[in-house]
């Protein structure tokens, strides 16, 4: 029995920190003092933020014209889904009553289109988009393939269902001298969309690269005659196309469609005065009760932001204040009853 | 298997020694046990099954299927089988390494030696390979391989002692005594080998103090009992050898029947979780229907004819049978609202702990250089809500170690002031390693407590002191040996006997040796011996036990030591003046928690002493009354005692046993006292233990032979009693043994504080309704399992020294539904803000450089990014304990989320996998924008902000206890460090102690007839050899009043103090 008494000394658990729970640590505790001040300090900074914000985005100047019902006769020719073919354009003249300063870019807005329905999200083939393999379809159902059994390029809902009008913006120089004012159509993707994301399968020429595939069939023209004015932005390449492959969050988004070009009279953005947009109307919103409208704008550091979050910025910051004074309230009386308690 | 078929048939086993072809017939189990569950064939196939009996895997498993179905599918297969199969495998190589140990352990076991009689050979075999039938040899401190038939043993009239401290927790020997026919066989291997007696019994059972059969041989029939049986996990004692027939192996022993299936414990929390995850079913099931309806109302007014311009080939669909679908879709979806992780989180967690546990020096016992074992890590939250513990008193409570402490003589009180110096401590220690029936040498030198005073009285011959220890060294039951080394070992049956005796010897009194009609002493250096004329043994209801011996002068003396109540009735008149000083001697040993014995002696003249004798002879020689006549005898010489004074002993109480039971009253915690002691000797153990305080009025002790009487008495317990504390005197429950055990540890576990629950609910948070991302768990969970683990809301040391905290613990303050709700709103605002501020902000953003920002995937990653910083800091508000673990977890988590986050987005693992990982260049480009930083910011002020205004509220109007704590933890850092505040001293009441021997009746005539002494050492006599006759049957009759003493306690049950 000695023996073993002695045998066993070993057993004894190591003196670690770690085991003992002895790490060295250190305990939070707040005090009422430093959760004020956490308070304070908290609803200082999301007032002033707020307000900044708030102020920002009020010295974005914006202009948003809903030209769904504007040309009507357009909007019902595409009520019926035989018209595809029939060209129509409209033009819908507007006056912008300050100078636009700055960069101005142009958007196209749509109301009502569930770009981010779960089903239309995944209707695609980023394979096919990068251009490693043409003919993989396998994700886009049930645009795969068309009705000959040929995959189509570029599969899914998503590219067939590509915003397609076009819109001229024009600008009034004098009475009955209407110029066109200059965008561009460069730069309105992510660098890594365009220089990564999406890829042409690598051919010289473009329209042999899709041989064996057909276009999608709400479009009207192929995937490689997308832009006929510049042959570097066609197939997947093309910037449209890859802004509209971006899907949006809500049913309501904005996308980037032409960057002001500040060359001549728009130097310093867009003066005072006559423009109208010349629209050719293509995409058939009012069939899935949605509008449309065009938008320009220019920015502020933050970019185009919404006043949303200005307000909740001041909003919470008013509540913080207050909650601080209620909670210091709470803390003086309760600090007075402890000491006449004590007394 | 197919045995278990056959089991349910036996109604009763026939074994045949030494006969292995014949009880082949029946098939009996063989010696080899199996714990484990599993092996390597049925593993896979057994734990899956079990495992998806949860509620929450099988619930996985379904969510795969219904993945499986396209229309309904709506989010990629990996989402839900990467958890699973992390869970799954996690949970499996934990029950695998489990298994593993048990199979280790079965093997150990399985493979041990013994020694069989095989072909007439004592031959080496292990114990798998023990059959029924077989004839095992056992040796001194073996465990006992199966249950056996004694046949015979080293020790006279083939008894043997045995230890079953591993089958019902008691650590006292106890005898077994082979049939007088098969004793004779003695270790004559050849004899041996050719007995062919049939055994014909009982089935086998879970009954341990149970056996009934009969021994066929040699043409004769012997009825056995349980006394004649030696069970498996019993470990031999005191007896050099001894052999046995197996009668039931492997399976069938009793102590196999009794483990049983090992049962899976559930703590509340797992309840609690169930019922939870339950309602989180349910409240997926509605928030489905919910959306489901949406959707087919949607799906009616707009999603139709949008749906037919998107998918113009598929043509009308019913927006009801779109709204069935899109409500599997959401059960889909919203999977993560179902813990899972959970699961897994809770049991790493009790992982850590049990490792804590096992690690921590605090509850190291140095003495059996033993750490504390943590034995199940399913149950270890339980410790922070034990509400009652069932406590032995024996090894627990006291050390059953007695020490003589004082004395009082002739209204003197020698060895009054008496400190335990460091020298007799060790001894203590020592001494708890020998077993208590032969107390070691060592222990008596180191054994001086002597005040001079003593030593003079003896030293002048104080004729009164003299008689005192003579006293002591002749009456009692101790037997005397000596060893190799020629020192003498006294074997004690009941350790108080050992303690006198050996106080005795340490003033010069010495007992010698005994047969059974005379005992000599060695009195102040000369031998004396005196004759053992009567022995008038304990009882429980006589309290007391005297010899009447005659000295070699020829003086008759009658010795008596016994209760204080009952030895002060038997006193003669002219003791009245000594009786009233050793009486307010007495009253102050109980007060310091000793227990005390009366002593005192008469002289007999030869004449009365002969007829009192005869009448002993016709009452022993009567048939009918004998008991009754043998103690009105008894009664009859008894009486006119002259008082000689009194002994106090030690009952010595386990270190640190008040503190431990006084903190645990604190804590709120109802303490049950276990044991087989008389009720006197319980309720003073309660007292000194501080289990039972002088406030305490009404204390009930319950006392009762059978479950039903036990149940019938509680049910009076608790009409009568409005207070908790209950001590609970009962030898014969043997289920509550099994507790028992575990609990012991338990108490030994006094740091009970800081295992308090830290896994709240706020892992629910994280998996709260709506946001799906595949790596929830391996973002958030590591700072969770850490804030788990290593928070200690308050020190160690102030959680021991405020007891009162255990109770909210107790009370499922910490976690219960009503906590629960608050985590589910909480989770349900914080994912409100994470949905509805980034949705307000993106509404009409537009990018730095006038780009289209609110699509899809930047809003994803905004919100995920939101998610993961507002959880960390969530969890970093509510780690209070703050280690450089829990800083590398939660600052890692963040961390790794974020560069998985940039990984996923990456150029090169788009290009290899275009399909899979479509987020190319996202991260990047959403963590440029400024206008995104402030949403992530917002979001994590609005979420937790409300949290932390909730908490400096609740501080401040509903502390609770740990906060007080906190605070004052606080203060106690600036000011000094201040000592343990908890008093120590020792309890001192005025309470009288009722002491009645610790030992059982009928060792007497165990002595008297010679019976366990060895044979070299009683020279033969015509005496002995009469009593020999006379006593073939004497283990029947220790048996008998066995059952008459438990019987008698039944009937004074319910003793009010």
């Amino acid at each position: 029995m000695e023996k073993e008494f002695h045998h066993h000394p070993s057993r004894m658990p190591d003196n670690s920190a770690m085991k003992q729970q002895k790490l060295p640590a250190h305990q939070l505790h707040f005090s009422a003092r430093v959760v004020l001040t956490i308070f304070f300090a908290t609803g200082v900074f999301c007032f002033c933020m707020g307000v900044i914000l708030i102020l920002s985005a009020q010295s974005i100047q914006e202009i948003e014209i809903n030209y769904t019902y504007i040309c009507e006769n357009c909007a019902k020719l595409r009520e019926n889904a035989f018209n595809f073919d029939q060209k129509c354009t409209c033009s819908v003249p507007f006056y912008l009553q300050e100078n636009m300063e700055g960069d101005v870019y142009m958007y196209y807005k749509l109301y009502g289109f569930y770009q981010n329905h779960y089903r239309y999200v995944l209707s695609r083939s980023n394979n096919q988009l990068v251009g490693k393999d043409i003919m993989d379809v396998e994700d886009c159902a049930p645009f795969k393939v068309s009705q000959n059994k040929t995959p189509i390029a570029p599969c899914g809902a998503i590219a067939n269902s590509m915003f397609n009008d076009t819109i001229i913006l024009s600008y009034t120089l004098k009475s009955s001298v209407h110029i066109q004012v200059p965008m561009l159509k460069t730069e309105l993707t992510w660098w890594t969309d365009k220089y990564v994301k999406f890829q042409n399968p690598s051919l010289i020429n473009l329209s042999d690269r899709f041989v064996g595939t057909e276009k999608p069939p709400y479009w009207q023209a192929p995937i490689y005659e997308l832009d006929t004015s510049d042959p570097g932005n066609n197939g997947f390449l093309n910037d449209d196309f890859i802004v509209w492959m971006r899907t949006a969050a809500f049913p309501t988004f904005k996308k980037l469609y032409r960057r002001l070009y500040r060359v001549q009279y728009f130097m310093d953005g867009l003066p005072a005065g006559n423009y109208s947009f010349n629209i050719s109307y293509n995409f058939p919103v009012t069939r899935i009760k949605g509008e449309k409208s065009v938008v320009l704008s220019t920015l502020t550091w933050s970019g185009g932001s919404s006043l949303f979050l200005g307000l909740a910025y001041t909003v919470t910051g008013a509540f913080l204040w207050l909650a601080s004074f209620a909670l210091m309230a709470i803390h003086m009386t309760m600090k007075k009853k402890k000491l006449s308690y004590r007394r | 298997m197919f045995c278990s078929k056959k089991k349910s048939l036996e109604v009763k086993r026939v074994v045949k020694a030494n006969d292995r072809e014949y009880n082949e017939k029946f098939q009996y189990a063989d010696n080899r046990i199996h714990t484990s569950k599993y092996n390597l064939l049925t593993f896979l196939p057994i734990n899956l099954f079990e495992q998806f009996q949860r509620v929450a895997n099988a619930y996985f498993l379904f969510l795969l299927i219904l993945q499986l179905i396209p229309e309904i599918s709506s989010l990629t297969w990996f989402t839900t089988i990467v958890p699973l199969v992390l869970v799954i495998t996690m949970t499996a190589v934990k029950d695998a390494t489990d298994d593993y140990f048990r199979h280790k352990s079965d093997n150990q076991v399985n493979n041990r030696q013994s020694e069989v009689i095989i072909d007439s050979k004592l031959q080496n075999e292990k114990w798998m390979n023990v059959k029924v039938g077989d004839i095992v040899k056992l040796e001194n401190n073996q465990f006992v391989a199966a249950d056996l038939l004694l046949l015979s043993s080293s020790e006279p009239h083939g008894l043997c002692y045995i230890e079953t401290a591993e089958l019902d927790g008691e650590t006292n020997l106890k005898v077994r005594h082979a049939l007088s026919v098969t004793s004779e066989l003695g270790e004559d291997i050849s004899r041996l080998a050719r007995f062919d007696g049939i055994v014909v019994c009982e089935a086998p059972n879970n009954k341990l103090d149970k056996f009934t059969g009969v021994l066929s041989w040699k043409d004769r029939k012997h009825s056995l009992n349980n006394q004649k049986i030696i069970l498996r996990g019993c470990v031999l004692r005191n007896t050099s050898w001894c052999f046995g027939m197996v009668i039931f192996a492997g399976p069938d022993t009793k102590l196999m029947q009794n483990s049983g299936k090992t049962k899976f414990k559930r703590t509340s929390i797992d309840r609690l979780m169930n019922t939870l995850v339950l309602w989180i079913f349910g409240f997926l099931v509605c928030l489905g229907i919910i959306l489901a309806i949406g959707n087919s109302i949607w799906e009616n007014q707009v999603g139709g004819q949008f749906r037919t311009f998107l998918f113009w080939n598929e043509g009308e669909k019913n927006s009801v049978f779109s709204g069935f679908l899109t409500f599997w879709s959401y059960i889909i979806i919203l999977n993560t609202v179902v813990p899972i992780s959970l699961y897994v989180s809770v049991e790493v967690i009790r992982l850590g702990h049990s490792y804590f546990i096992n690690w921590d020096r605090k509850m190291y016992y140095s003495g059996k250089a033993t750490p504390a074992e943590a034995r199940t890590t399913t149950l270890n939250e339980e410790l922070g809500q034990i509400e009652y513990i069932f406590s032995d008193k024996t090894g627990t409570l006291t050390q059953n170690i007695m020490t003589f402490k004082k004395c009082s003589i002739n209204g003197r009180i020698y060895a009054g002031e008496v400190h335990d110096d460091v020298g007799h401590k060790k001894a203590i220690t020592k001494e708890k390693e020998s077993v208590d029936f032969s107390v070691k040498t060592q222990a008596e030198r180191t054994f001086q407590l002597f005040d001079h005073s003593l030593m003079e009285s003896i030293k002048l011959g104080d004729p009164q002191v003299h008689e005192f220890l003579r006293l002591l060294a002749l009456c009692h039951t101790v037997m005397s040996e000596e060893n190799n080394a020629g020192q003498l070992i006294y074997q004690v049956q009941s350790p108080d006997e050992g303690a006198l005796v050996t106080a005795a010897r340490n003033f010069g009194f010495i007992f010698k040796s005994r047969t059974p009609e005379t005992i000599t002493i060695e009195e102040l250096g000369t031998l004396v011996t005196y004759q053992l004329l009567a022995f008038l043994d304990f009882n429980n209801i006589r309290k007391r036990m005297s010899v009447i011996v005659r000295n070699p002068a020829g003086q008759i003396k009658l010795y008596s030591k016994g209760a204080d109540t009952i030895l002060f009735e038997k006193l003669h008149p002219s003791n009245e003046g000594l009786l009233s000083l050793t009486s307010d001697h007495l009253s102050e040993f109980a007060g310091e928690g000793l227990r005390t014995l009366v002593i005192a002696y008469r002289e007999l003249d030869d004449k009365y002493f002969k007829e009192w004798h005869k009448m002993l002879e016709d009452a022993n020689a009567a048939t009918d009354k004998r008991d009754e006549r043998i103690t009105g005898l008894y009664e009859e010489i008894e009486r006119d005692l002259m008082l000689l004074g009194a002994t106090a002993i030690e009952d010595k109480l386990q270190e640190g046993v008040i503190e431990t039971v006084t903190s645990l009253s604190l804590a709120n915690i109802k303490i049950w006292v276990l044991t087989g002691d008389k009720q006197e000797t319980a309720i003073n153990i309660g007292y000194a233990c501080n289990l039972l305080t002088d406030d305490m009025n009404d204390v009930f002790v319950i006392s009762g032979n059978t479950a039903v009487e036990v149940r019938e008495e509680l049910r009076k317990a608790k009409e009568n009693l409005f207070g908790h504390n209950r001590s609970f005197s009962n030898g014969h429950v043997v289920s509550e043994n099994k507790q028992q055990l575990e609990l012991d540890s338990v108490v030994e576990e006094t740091i009970t504080g800081d295992y308090a629950l830290v896994i709240n609910g706020h892992s629910l948070t994280v998996y709260d309704p709506w946001f799906i991302t595949l790596f929830n768990i391996v973002y958030t969970s590591l700072p969770v399992l850490a804030m788990g683990i290593f928070d200690q809301d308050v020190s160690d040391k102030n959680s021991m020294d405020c007891p009162q905290l255990y109770e909210p613990g107790q009370l499922n303050q910490l976690f219960n539904k009503r906590r629960f709700f608050i985590c589910m709103a909480h989770g349900l605002y914080t994912s409100l803000a994470l949905f509805f501020i980034p949705f307000g902000a993106f509404y009409n953003v537009v990018g730095e450089d006038g780009q289209h920002a609110a699509d899809y995937q930047s809003f994803a990653v905004t919100m995920a990014t939101s998610l993961v910083i507002v959880v960390s800091v969530q969890i970093a508000l509510d780690t209070s304990y703050w280690t450089v673990i829990n800083h590398v977890f939660i600052w890692g988590s963040i961390a790794t989320y974020f560069s998985i986050l940039f990984t996923m987005h990456s150029n090169g693992i788009f290009e290899v996998f275009p399909n899979q990982f479509p987020f190319v260049g996202n991260a990047w480009h959403s963590l440029n924008q400024k206008c995104i930083w402030l949403v992530i910011l917002l979001t994590t002020v609005a979420s937790v902000i409300p949290v932390v205004a909730f908490r400096f509220l609740k501080m401040h109007l509903y502390p609770s206890l740990s906060d007080q704590i906190r605070q004052w933890q606080k203060a106690q850092k600036k000011a000094k460090p201040t000592s343990s505040r908890r008093p120590q001293t020792r309890r001192s009441s005025s309470r009288r102690s009722g002491y009645g021997f610790a030992h059982q009746e009928g060792y007497g005539e165990l002595i008297t007839s010679g019976k366990n002494m060895r044979v070299k050492n009683s020279p033969p006599t015509s005496g002995l050899e009469k009593t020999l006759y006379n006593s073939t049957n004497w283990i029947e009759n220790l048996c008998k009043k066995t059952t008459d003493t438990v019987n008698s306690f039944s009937q004074d049950k319910a003793v009010k103090l």
